[in-house]
């Protein structure tokens, strides 16, 4: 694998990913109406979840920069001491992160550390499932917030994912979240949409796959109209940055772009509680430093402004974001200037109601667990707090009985 | 039909209706020594480019040219076999091989080495399964692809070692991570010019020592690796899974019972297709399929009368399959492409209406308009192949019967056509 995308590996592992009964059935006029007269109630939490495709290098993300052993075991790829971002004594972020650095220090910003699940996998596409399905023992075809769409009362704008293809993530087994490509969707109109409206309806014959193929043009459907008139609003103003796009603001990347998206949604009200969007290309076997210094770079600088829009709605205290990546690297360099596939990593959860500061342990460089970072924190625990603490739903219809817990909002 | 080919030309399914179950079940499977209409493809001229010349020199521009202009006359070449094959389950076997090796130009970079495996692939498509093994282990864009060529006796690189057991020969969990290493030792010694597609075993860098690969010690090659994971109980079952899921049911698990399993004990491939033509589960309605992007694509153009290579353009074609997610010769990755649900966005939805649309601009409706009107909407099911329409896709091709275009556009993304029963 050259370069590990969303894309990429949504063709690999949705191949596997069942979704289940078509949803009933709802008019265009209805929905219509329904974005008009029930946008998302004020105060309802809504989760942001980035992925990171790849594998992103945690130890250059969350830096140990005044361990030796990080410069000892990775002297092509360390970063000097005074170039890095402090944010404690012992942890800095990467230089790219200035935007992300500026949100720690508002305190919005909570670090889990060492963050996998047991017995990693260094596949890119068995470790993505596993984050993705919320199930590193077994595979299943649900994904952990299909799962909770399972639970809630059925809405096609309830989990939206920006991009063609659906993640597992979202993918439910009665139901599961829709599809947005960037720029909206181009519809049919006048009678072809009518006509094309009935191709939609579910019939008792249906199979599975037919169903879901009607439904597939339903969801069309039902977010084109009501989703296309708010692309077409413009943004909304981000009051902290330069109006006229400045370096630092990032708006001509996909991440940014996305976010874009989903700032202006949210802005509108859209009754969607999840959206998903990503970035990939953190495989860096190689000449790592200026690549993932890039990335970093577009996370940080598509936050703040992501996090600007949002101030200038009325709903900067309900959104939270959550982001991370299938595993971290190795510790040591490859030789050729990168990293290979390792461990754990670190997770970020961002927002206001946030209780910014660090949780979980940090992994030791001189313990290492079977010559990878140890993992300190499973993934489980951070979703299970996502699940209770911003979607205000039970833990156990989502990941089963699991006790761990981060305490990072107020 | 639909399943061991991509679907009819216009009266095909109706003939087939004619002649019932058993008679076309023998003239799918009956491969015609001369495919007369596949024969009419003309051979693209795909050439040894040589080697890439230097960044900025002035022979760059022209030579990066004829590597995109070769790859591009190498997939219409593929597609046009599909669409214009008199006889599909060649092509069919090819594609499911092609999936199956999941190969891609976006790394091995030039249009022949995918040439070459396209033929070796050809060849043995419906031969047997140990020689389509060896002939693997010896194909060049294969080695390339999974860094053979840097796979050496002091580094040794598992890429192509673990895909060989788990996505090629044996399926996941039936080998542990010290066979990875040890098939990686066996398969060391290959190198390869991508551009000429050349591939060459070089002693120097093979590891002659002792090998133990799944509790077996001896000296291995790749072709002796390849004779001896293929010659396992674990490949019968994997190629019948393998086909299960891909002509079946990518949803139901394949029952014990799946005759190709026993069919597979020679490796015989024909064998084990004419045995899944024949087994109760192909009759079972809950085994039905989508079509993936190339195949809707093609089954459109069979019904349409359209040689895709003629579309204007073919680079707008291309850019439709890559909306849809599916170009041959780029599957995303080693693992091949996904099937069912993973077809059903409502962003591919979309996409398949605009590309439908574009189709239909440059296709021969006649096969169409020639059935009467009273009887248009329900006898349209055998113009594309479909059992029959739901009540709902009648609604809607009852209203556009005064539009042919709209009346095509709304068949062919019905759930019927894009599901395959």
């Amino acid at each position: 694998m050259d370069t590990v995308t969303r894309r990429k590996f949504l063709k690999l592992t949705s191949g596997a990913v069942a979704v289940g009964a078509a949803a009933p059935l709802l008019s265009i006029d209805q929905i219509a109406e329904a974005a008009i007269n029930r946008p998302l109630p004020a105060n309802t939490p809504i989760l942001v979840v980035i992925t990171l495709y790849g594998g992103n290098d945690g130890l250059n993300t969350v830096i140990p920069f005044t361990d030796p052993i990080y410069f000892s075991s990775r002297p092509d790829i360390s970063y000097k001491p005074e170039a890095v971002l402090p944010i404690s004594a012992e942890l800095a972020l990467n230089p790219a992160m200035k935007g992300l650095k500026a949100l720690w220090d508002q305190k919005k910003v909570a670090i889990i550390r060492g963050v996998g699940y047991p017995d990693s996998d260094h596949s890119h596409f068995s470790s993505m499932a596993k984050w993705q399905t919320a199930s590193p023992a077994k595979h299943i075809s649900t994904g952990w917030l299909g799962r909770w769409v399972d639970t809630q009362s059925d809405d096609p704008m309830l989990a939206i994912s920006l991009g063609s293809v659906l993640p597992p993530m979202l993918a439910g087994a009665k139901r599961s979240g829709s599809a947005l490509p960037l720029g909206g969707l181009v519809i049919p109109k006048g009678d072809l949409a009518t006509q094309c409206a009935k191709l939609s309806r579910p019939v008792a014959k249906d199979s599975k796959l037919m169903a879901a193929a009607a439904t597939s043009m339903r969801n069309l459907f039902n977010l084109s109209t009501t989703v296309q008139p708010v692309l077409k609003s413009p943004a909304p103003v981000a009051p902290e940055l330069p109006t006229t796009n400045g370096g630092n603001a990032g708006g001509d990347s996909n991440l940014a772009q996305q976010l874009d998206v989903v700032a202006k949604l949210i802005a509108a009200g859209s009754p969607t509680k999840v959206w998903s969007v990503s970035l990939g290309g953190f495989d860096t076997h190689a000449n790592e430093a200026n690549a993932q210094a890039e990335l970093l770079g577009v996370v940080s600088d598509s936050l703040s402004r992501f996090m600007g829009q949002l101030k200038a709605t009325t709903r900067s205290n309900d959104v939270t974001i959550m982001i991370y990546s299938e595993f971290g690297r190795r510790v040591a360099g490859n030789g050729s200037q990168g990293t290979d596939h390792g461990t754990s990593g670190p997770m970020f959860v961002i927002g206001n109601a946030v209780k910014g500061g660090f949780y979980g342990e940090q992994p030791s460089l001189k313990n290492l667990y079977k010559g990878d970072l140890a993992v300190t924190t499973d993934f489980r625990d951070v979703y299970a707090t996502m699940i209770e603490k911003v979607l205000s739903s039970p833990v156990e219809p989502t990941l089963g009985k699991w006790a761990g817990r981060v305490s990072c909002f107020n | 039909m639909q399943r061991f080919g991509f679907g009819p030309r216009p009266g095909e399914y109706a003939q087939a209706l004619k002649d019932g179950v058993e008679a076309t079940r023998a003239k799918v499977l009956a491969v015609p020594t001369v495919d007369a209409g596949a024969n009419t493809v003309v051979m693209p001229e795909i050439t040894d480019l040589g080697k890439r010349p230097a960044a900025n020199s002035k022979e760059i521009v022209p030579y990066a040219i004829a590597v995109r202009f070769q790859i591009q006359q190498l997939v219409m070449w593929w597609l046009d076999r599909m669409a214009l094959s008199d006889h599909g389950l060649t092509e069919r076997m090819t594609w499911f091989w092609h999936g199956h090796w999941a190969t891609s130009v976006d790394k091995v970079n030039f249009a022949l080495p995918m040439l070459n495996q396209n033929k070796t692939l050809r060849t043995y498509c419906l031969g047997n399964f140990k020689d389509m093994s060896r002939a693997m282990i010896n194909d060049s864009a294969l080695q390339f692809w999974l860094d053979g060529q840097d796979s050496t006796l002091t580094a040794p690189n598992e890429n192509l070692g673990r895909e060989l057991m788990e996505l090629f020969v044996l399926g996941v969990d039936r080998f542990t991570e010290d066979d990875v290493k040890a098939a990686a030792r066996a398969l060391t010694g290959y190198q390869v010019v991508n551009y000429s597609g050349t591939l060459t075993f070089n002693p120097k860098r093979h590891d002659p020592t002792l090998i133990t690969i799944l509790g077996k010690t001896q000296t291995f090659t790749g072709e002796t690796l390849s004779d001896f994971l293929v010659a396992r109980d674990d490949n019968a079952t994997f190629i019948a899974e393998r086909l299960w899921y891909r002509f079946m049911s990518s949803t139901e698990t394949m029952p014990s019972s799946f005759a190709p399993k026993s069919a597979l004990a020679t490796r015989d491939i024909s064998a084990a297709v004419k045995a899944m033509a024949s087994d109760p589960a192909i009759r079972d309605e809950k085994n039905d399929l989508v079509k993936s992007p190339v195949e809707w694509f093609i089954a459109a153009c069979r019904a349409l009368k359209i040689t895709p290579s003629a579309l204007k353009t073919p680079a707008q074609l291309i850019n439709y399959l890559n909306q849809m997610g599916q170009v041959p010769f780029s599957p995303p990755n080693v693992g091949g492409w996904p099937a069912g649900e993973a077809w059903l966005s409502s962003a591919t939805a979309q996409y398949r209406i605009s590309f439908a649309t574009w189709l239909i601009k440059q296709g021969d409706l006649s096969a169409l308009t020639a059935i009467p009107v009273e009887s248009r909407v329900l006898k349209s099911a055998d113009w594309l192949g479909v059992a029959e329409w739901s009540p709902r896709t009648q609604a809607a091709l009852r209203n556009s019967l005064a539009d042919p275009a709209q009346f095509a556009l709304l068949a062919l993304c019905s759930p019927e056509f894009i599901v395959s029963a």
